[in-house]
């Protein structure tokens, strides 16, 4: 089995490399697999009903060539590469999809995927946007019939039981995560931001225990190695954005001398933050987590009685990340055509900065042929912050 | 500087009197603070036009200001200053120039920027958003605002409905979300209260309520005349029609708007007037925003004899009387039920071809209703709400009915630098010759 492993970064570097291997092999052996997108994917509800989660990612060094056919170029470029990948048939051994509803761009593309790939399973999850009393219990209904949908297309039932034990299996992992992660809080990080970035996009193609062994073997095994050479002092950094996947960033990052420490990433510290509480109904906790607890643009937060307060409220924890991890700076990266994140430049940006720390703020596309353009515009940044 | 555009020319005596009301609409909201009324920056199909009318709220409406900066050909500085703010030019052009119109004149203290198109729009008292299944600028905007007008409260309320699957029954599900519908509208009603220190009247709400069923009933049923041959009224004009059904829902003003659209369509239709002079072909503007600073092209396509005969966009409602909405003695329920079963109302029917969707389903109702030989659409760049899928719609519309000649236009709703006319007119002719060689005439 492939856990047996030690060398956990070995392993990570195996799982980025051949995105979905895994996968491919539990299908082999006759387990169903469920594609998901975005931080809003469901996993515990797909770990408990026995399938393997795997959340889709694209790849930035390849043009897209076959999705402009079936896809507006005005949606993310993030989604459309990824339809691209899936159309090309990197995903060929997924059963079916679940697409939260995230933005418009998963929503008004949301047909374009099940019309086009066809897949035997497919399911949209309204997720609201906002996170007041009724709007948790709308969608603890609305994950009520994903549940039943997802029933009937397995040919088994959910049970509370295997729900509770899910929630506890990822809420484990995230514990893991959050322990691989605090070891960057040296300095210099013992783990850098491209072998990060390479565990965390093993881990989100993986079911719940290996990606938790996973993690584990790879935060002993560099608790246990020399901390790695480079990057200045002083010059630690921390990335935000939606799905970066790809370690291209990092590698300009830390290739530009910087070292990059935390992330508020969609795979990495949006989603390892904050866990299920462990409720009687299984669903109201994981509807809470999910509305109230990831700090996503998509998500609606009222809080506050002023407009600092609710600030305060949205991104509050960035500041706590920044204090942490001793951030210096921060990037900014946000795909365009992007209203979500988009609308909420001058805000975060503001907030961050406003506590002291320098921002660069980049919209680019999710793709390798922009890449000399952040390269220069990193370079200019930690030069101006030096 | 405003690039001077010879406005286009209108068919209907209706749409010649939006500009006066569009107008009046922004004047009040300047006026609304001395004159002691509360004003609500507000987001078309929000669903709370009611509520606002029964509180005596005036919304000032982004869009119509975005548009008609748009139409003037004067958004270039608002998009700017917006843009210097670091809002991307991908962004909603709507929304980012009344963002950068808001950042201008709280720059100035409250004073209106320059020669502001049309008096410009007042600063709100409040900010009524909407999450939806529609738009993310619907709710990110009232948020980006605030960061400009931080003393303006701002409330979101949700309003969904069941996405369309062809593997679950919708109806099913309709219980749930009509109560969350309804339970956000009423949490909206007691955010206006608090910010208007004004109880809700219920009884004054259930006329305004009724008042809307009617005005929703007669808009479908004055569009519904446009079935004649000729057509009355094209696109053109309901890209001005929009205006009350949209902006000025649950007034007096409104209905009687429609009653007097619908008389004049009545004698059109009866006299035989059309809206182009030879009728050749009839189109369905299949989905998709205008470009605002270039509704002159509804007029070029009548120069060939094309006459847009329906549309789906402004068209968000449906006669209530076909809604089949359970009877309800809360108003705020019966408003969320008006609001959502329009959106499932082509499930049925999509259910029962195979391999069909909803929205195409609505487009062969209406090719077939309105007898039209060719579909347009138009894709916005900086509109994933509205324009996102229709490329779908194109591919399931040809697999699943019959292949109609289809038109997808490119450009955008308010930003005029994506717009090339030369290009626009050269693509409409191509579609022409096609026209002319699906149907032989």
């Amino acid at each position: 089995m492939a856990q047996q492993r030690t060398d956990g970064l070995a392993l990570a570097e195996k799982y980025y490399t051949e995105y979905g291997s895994r996968a491919r092999e539990l299908k082999a052996a006759g387990r169903k697999v469920i594609g998901y997108l975005s931080a809003l994917g469901p996993v515990e509800v797909l770990t408990a009903a026995g399938v393997v989660p795997i959340r889709l990612k694209g790849s930035v060094s390849e043009p897209i060539t076959k999705a402009d056919a079936y896809m507006e170029t005005i949606a993310c470029p993030f989604i459309r590469n990824v339809f691209d990948s899936t159309l090309k048939g990197r995903f060929n051994y997924i059963d079916g999809m679940v697409m939260p509803h995230q933005c418009d761009s998963t929503d008004k593309t949301s047909n374009e995927w099940r019309y086009n790939l066809n897949l035997p399973y497919w399911h949209f999850l309204n997720v609201p946007h906002l996170t007041d009393d009724s709007s948790v219990d709308f969608f603890k209904s609305v994950l009520g019939v994903f549940i039943k949908s997802l029933e009937r297309f397995t040919g088994r039932e959910i049970t509370a039981a295997a729900l509770a034990s899910a929630v506890a299996a990822h809420n484990e992992n995230r514990r893991a995560m959050r322990a691989l992660y605090n070891l960057r809080k040296a300095d210099p990080p013992l783990i850098s931001g491209s072998e990060m970035m390479k565990v965390l996009v093993a881990a989100m193609s993986l079911p719940v225990e290996e990606s938790t062994a996973l993690i584990r073997s790879v935060t002993e095994e560099v608790t246990q190695r020399p901390a790695p050479a480079g990057g200045r002092p002083g010059s630690r950094l921390m990335l935000i954005g939606d799905q970066v996947d790809d370690v291209a960033i990092p590698q300009v990052i830390e290739g530009a001398g910087a070292r990059l420490v935390m992330d508020d990433l969609s795979i990495g510290g949006k989603i390892y933050w904050t866990d299920v509480d462990a409720t009687p109904d299984a669903l109201a906790g994981i509807a809470e987590r999910y509305l109230r607890k990831v700090k996503l643009p998509t998500t609606f937060v009222s809080e506050g009685n002023t407009y600092e307060e609710n600030l305060e409220a949205r991104f509050g924890h960035l500041k706590r990340r920044i204090e942490e991890f001793n951030v210096n700076a921060v990037i900014l990266f946000i795909y365009k055509y992007c209203d979500p994140y988009g609308f909420e430049v001058p805000s975060i940006k503001g907030f961050i900065e406003s506590a002291g720390t320098p921002v660069l703020y980049l919209e680019d596309e999710y793709s390798t042929s922009t890449l000399g353009r952040v390269k220069t515009r990193v370079e200019a940044f930690l030069e101006m912050i030096a | 500087m405003a690039d001077q555009k010879t406005p286009r020319a209108l068919a209907t005596q209706a749409a010649a009197k939006i500009p006066r009301m569009a107008r009046a609409n922004l004047a009040a909201t300047v006026k609304a603070r001395e004159e002691g009324k509360k004003m609500a920056y507000s987001f078309i199909v929000c669903a709370v036009d009611d509520i606002m009318r029964a509180m005596d709220i005036l919304p000032g409406w982004g869009e119509s200001f975005s548009g008609i900066c748009a139409a003037k050909r004067d958004a270039e500085r608002f998009l700017q200053k917006a843009e210097s703010d670091n809002f991307s030019r991908s962004l909603c052009t709507y929304a980012t120039c009344s963002l950068g119109f808001d950042m201008w004149r709280e720059e100035l203290g409250g004073e209106m920027p320059p020669s502001p198109p049309w008096g410009g729009m007042g600063r709100p008292d409040m900010i009524l958003g909407s999450a939806q299944q529609l738009c993310d600028p619907r709710f990110k905007w009232p948020q980006a605002t605030q960061h400009y007008l931080r003393d303006v409260p701002v409330f979101v309320g949700g309003m969904y409905y069941p996405p369309w699957d062809p593997t679950i029954d919708d109806k099913e599900q309709e219980a749930f979300y009509i109560k969350y519908n309804t339970e956000q509208l009423r949490a909206c009603v007691r955010f206006c209260e608090k910010v208007t220190g004004k109880k809700m009247d219920w009884d004054r709400l259930a006329e305004v309520v009724d008042l809307t069923d009617r005005t929703w009933n007669l808009f479908v049923e004055a569009y519904e005349l446009r079935k004649a041959v000729p057509c009355p009224m094209d696109t053109g004009d309901a890209m001005n029609t929009m205006v009350p059904i949209s902006f000025m829902l649950g007034t007096q003003e409104c209905y009687d708007f429609y009653r007097d659209l619908f008389e004049e369509l009545t004698q059109k239709v009866a006299a035989k007037q059309g809206v182009a002079e030879n009728e050749k072909y009839r189109l369905l503007w299949g989905a998709g925003l205008p470009s605002w600073f270039a509704l002159g092209d509804f007029q070029y396509f009548n120069s060939k004899g094309a006459v847009f005969a329906a549309e789906t966009t402004y068209r968000c409602g449906e006669a209530v009387y076909r809604l089949d909405i359970p009877k309800t003695d809360d108003p705020l329920e019966h408003i969320a039920w008006r609001w959502m079963r329009p959106w499932t109302h082509w499930y049925d029917k999509a259910r029962q071809r195979q391999g069909s969707m909803p929205e195409v389903e609505r487009l062969i109702e209406y090719i077939e209703e309105y007898k039209c030989d060719g579909v347009v659409f138009h894709s916005a760049f900086s509109c994933r709400s509205w324009h996102a899928g229709i490329m779908l719609q194109t591919q399931i519309l040809k697999k699943v009915y019959r292949d109609i000649p289809v038109l997808i236009m490119e450009g955008d709703i308010v930003d005029v630098s994506s717009y090339n006319e030369a290009d626009t007119r050269n693509s409409i002719d191509a579609f022409i010759e096609t026209l002319a060689s699906a149907t032989g005439r």
